[in-house]
């Protein structure tokens, strides 16, 4: 019988590592996230039942001490050519089970990237935060706080936008920044982010790469203030909420990497949040071809299994076809984020460029054979005991994260064709 | 000019009374509804089943194509089909899932009603449900399904969910794990179209929802249509007298789902018309690049806001051109033609193939905004979504248009 692990996998650059990982991770998805998930969507507010998976394998597995260094309590993950292919597997494993997890889980780590990558490793701030991910069972969750209420995506467009339209400010005080602002959308937030990357600028309206700041916030200094979970489509385990920050003072050396670094490396942030979108998107195109494999063997069309009508075939077929071409699309974008060497760094435009326009391009080619499938099981599609109109929900949401479709196309448009104006 | 208005439609149509229905209702379920939603959400004991009262009973919905001897509106010529539109186009875009009810309803008043093909004992029997309550009668279908388990009879190569024999002056049902086109844990009367012991020819049988020997699953979750509380049924030896049976044989289904369809698509429609208006007041103040500039000026979202638009302009032809086929029998043929049904397929299908697309490239434009509850846009994309999903499989429904336009025999 044919399963989920006979779609292609790029195997000459997947490590024993990524396939160990990927088993522990499918049987906790098994035996902690399958079995509760269709409940999540009720379980917004609260996490209830999303939590207790999210301890077991951040806090009590360890995971979240991927990125920090050994002599931490970490595991390295941060300076190794690895690091996004075994992301891939991991990420897409969870994302069968639910990509809202998926998500949030992969912002654990994200602000983290600024500052425990090469060449931009910032020890001191590593030995400052290992303690909340490495000194701990308990799960400890990041976020990286960008949108604000009145720019939206503006922020993601750094290139074009440069930073005039942040309003979130760090004023330096002696040796500390003084924050004042408001964000919107952070992942694991709505009270749950311990620890906040908040892009700031040191000069309103500037638009000086410079003045473009990226410094850590903990939840637990003074004047900071996480609103209730935001009620959305679906994506439950994905929890967001507003921010305020008011005048909440931290040490200078808070901030991520400087002046220019700062702004040149959300390149980077942008490069791997698109990949893992394409890999929660594969991995969602993974569950829904177990559900629609079972759907369409146990339901009957004159007589025969409904998978042996030649005009159901053709939609089955288009849909394995995507998940064959997403999921190599997918794994050749974790590995141009591995090998610098031979892709270019991450922050560079042109990589910037290419993975808006993978991320792009699955999503939609997602949403568009999804939806179909959802209509070839008719009443059962919308039916929440199926799945897959949980994946369809949660996916679409995926299409607007980071920043919207339109900005995929404007900085794709930008790169390829060497446009100037916008 | 109102901005539905914005959206042509062929007005010179429409009654008097069809134009003062769409503005009472448009009035209505904007205090009613809309007004609330932010607050009550999708709540279905404070919000839905309020609003269901008000439209069925107050405005009438359930009353209309009954005769006026029977305490209905008999509102029952083929030009009724323009009502349906200018009513169930402002329900739905409220909400999808009581234009949804609303579209049983007066499926099934039409397809026993109307003066052309008046079924006068059904009518003096049902009507009184629709007539003499206080509560809206909830009405659900139990169809032909493609996609079934194991030992259920086919019908147009289709799966019929119900068993009925014929004995005396009872017909007796039995179906398991059976699920209904809306309503299975709330509606009083079940229209279903069931397989007949040892004829070719299926029964289309009225069961209330209180015989005994019908049960009821716990309610399911799915996508979206709140208003309707959906639950699989049992029929264990359900006994209904020999009256109950509507008809037999395909002119009276394909009459049926004709005005059933009609009322999915204005539905539609209606949704598309929300949809409009929540992307006007994003295009008209959302500021973006940091320049001033208004959305709907940028030359790229700009730009799909027309398609946008487009498509919604399309929809609303497309449901009113099907108000007019069945409004126009002599020029079109019965509804109970199969190529009226199949004209009635076709564009409740593209009305919501379109309905889903439009939806999520609004839902692209506004990012976030777009699945944040708070700005009502999700709701509609996932009705919508919901309402295509139990149209039937669009794949299989193919062989349908096929059968008709290629006089295909084998599919």
């Amino acid at each position: 019988m044919r399963t989920i692990d006979d779609f292609t996998r790029p195997l000459e650059y997947i490590s024993p590592m990524c396939d160990l990982l990927g088993s522990i991770f499918r049987e906790w998805t098994e035996k902690e996230v399958i079995p509760y998930r269709r409940r999540f969507d009720e379980d917004y507010l609260e996490h209830h039942l999303i939590h207790p998976p999210f301890k077991k394998l951040l806090g009590e597995y360890g995971i979240q001490r991927m990125l920090f260094p050994e002599d931490l309590g970490g595991w390295g993950l941060g300076t190794s050519n690895y690091l996004y292919v075994a992301a891939y597997c991991m990420f897409e494993e969870i994302a069968r089970a639910d990509s809202g997890m998926a998500m949030a889980f992969g912002v654990v780590f994200w602000p983290l990237l600024f500052i425990s990558l090469e060449p931009h490793v910032n020890r001191r701030l590593l030995e400052e935060f290992a303690p909340m991910f490495c000194g701990t069972n308990e799960v400890t969750f990041a976020a990286l706080c960008m949108t604000e209420p009145q720019g939206g995506s503006d922020i993601e467009n750094v290139e074009i936008v440069k930073g005039t339209t942040i309003q979130t400010t760090a004023v330096q005080d002696g040796d500390e920044w003084v924050i004042n602002g408001h964000k919107l959308w952070p992942t694991n937030t709505g009270g749950l982010a311990r620890l906040m990357a908040v892009v700031c600028t040191t000069n309103p309206g500037s638009d000086d790469p410079r003045d473009i700041a990226v410094i850590y916030v903990k939840d637990d200094m003074p004047g900071v203030t996480q609103g209730p979970p935001y009620d959305k489509a679906g994506m439950a385990a994905d929890m967001n909420g507003d921010v305020w920050y008011e005048n909440v003072r931290v040490p200078l050396w808070y901030r991520a990497i400087g002046p220019g670094d700062d702004a040149k490396y959300f390149g980077e942030i942008m490069s791997t949040g698109n990949m893992g979108i394409i890999a929660w998107i594969s991995g969602t195109m993974m569950n829904i071809y177990e559900r629609v494999s079972e759907y369409v063997n146990r339901k009957k069309y004159r007589g025969k299994p409904l998978k042996e009508n030649d005009a159901v075939a053709g939609l089955l077929a288009d849909f394995a076809t995507h998940i064959e071409a997403i999921r190599i699309i997918g794994y050749q974008c974790a590995r141009m984020c591995d090998r610098h060497d031979l892709y270019g760094p991450l922050w560079d435009p042109g990589l910037v460029a290419k993975m808006r326009a993978q991320r792009y391009f699955t999503v939609d080619r997602f949403i568009d054979i999804t939806g179909r499938v959802m209509n070839l099981m008719e009443a059962y599609g919308a039916d929440r005991d199926w799945d897959v109109e949980k994946h369809w929900r949660d996916v679409k949401m995926l299409q607007m994260v980071e920043g919207s479709k339109q900005l995929c196309q404007i900085e794709v448009a930008r790169w390829f064709y060497e446009a100037e104006t916008y | 000019m109102n901005d539905l208005e914005l959206f042509p439609y062929p007005k010179h149509r429409l009654q008097a009374t069809d134009l003062d229905l769409a503005a009472s209702l448009k009035g209505l379920v904007e205090k009613q509804i809309m007004d609330k939603r932010l607050e009550l959400k999708e709540d279905y004991e404070q919000l839905l089943k309020p609003s269901l009262g008000k439209l069925m009973v107050e405005i009438g919905l359930q009353r209309m194509f009954w005769p006026e001897k029977l305490g209905g509106e008999e509102h029952n010529e083929p030009g009724a089909a323009y009502t349906v539109v200018a009513a169930l186009e402002q329900v739905g875009r409220a909400d999808i899932g009581l234009a949804f009810q609303a579209a049983h309803s007066l499926a099934l008043q039409a397809a026993l009603a109307l003066e052309a093909n008046y079924m006068e004992q059904q009518c003096a029997a049902i009507s009184p449900l629709f007539c003499e309550g206080t509560q809206p009668l909830i009405v659900s279908f139990i169809l032909p399904a493609f996609a079934e388990e194991e030992g259920v009879p086919e019908w147009r190569g289709k799966g019929l969910q119900v068993k009925a024999r014929r004995s005396g002056d009872t017909w007796e049902l039995n179906g398991a794990k059976v699920r209904p086109t809306c309503s299975g844990a709330d509606a009083d009367l079940f229209g279903v179209w069931c397989a007949v012991e040892g004829e070719n020819e299926p029964a289309f049988i009225l069961v209330p929802g209180d015989v005994p020997g019908l049960t009821r699953g716990e309610e399911f979750l799915k996508t979206g249509l709140a208003a309707s509380r959906n639950a699989d049924l049992g029929f264990a030896s359900v006994k209904v007298p020999a009256s109950a049976c509507a008809w037999r044989g395909d002119e009276g289904l394909y009459r049926l789902l004709s005005w059933y369809y009609l009322g999915l698509a204005a539905a539609a429609s209606g949704a598309l018309l929300a949809t409009y208006e929540i992307i006007k007041e994003w295009g008209d103040n959302r500021v973006i690049k940091g320049r001033g500039q208004i959305f709907k000026e940028n030359p790229l979202t700009g730009a799909l806001m027309g398609e946008i638009a487009k498509d919604i302009a399309v929809v609303r032809l497309l449901a009113y051109n099907l108000a007019e086929i069945l409004a126009e029998p002599g020029a079109y043929g019965d509804a109970g033609s199969l190529a009226v049904f199949t004209s009635a397929l076709i564009i409740v299908h593209q009305a919501y193939v379109a309905a889903e697309n439009t939806i999520h490239h609004t839902m692209e434009l506004m990012a976030s905004a777009g699945y944040a509850k708070e700005w009502q846009l999700e709701r509609y994309w996932r009705d919508v979504k919901t309402v295509q999903c139990y149209l039937g499989a669009y794949e299989l429904a193919k062989h349908d248009f096929a059968r008709w336009f290629y006089g295909t025999k084998t599919l």
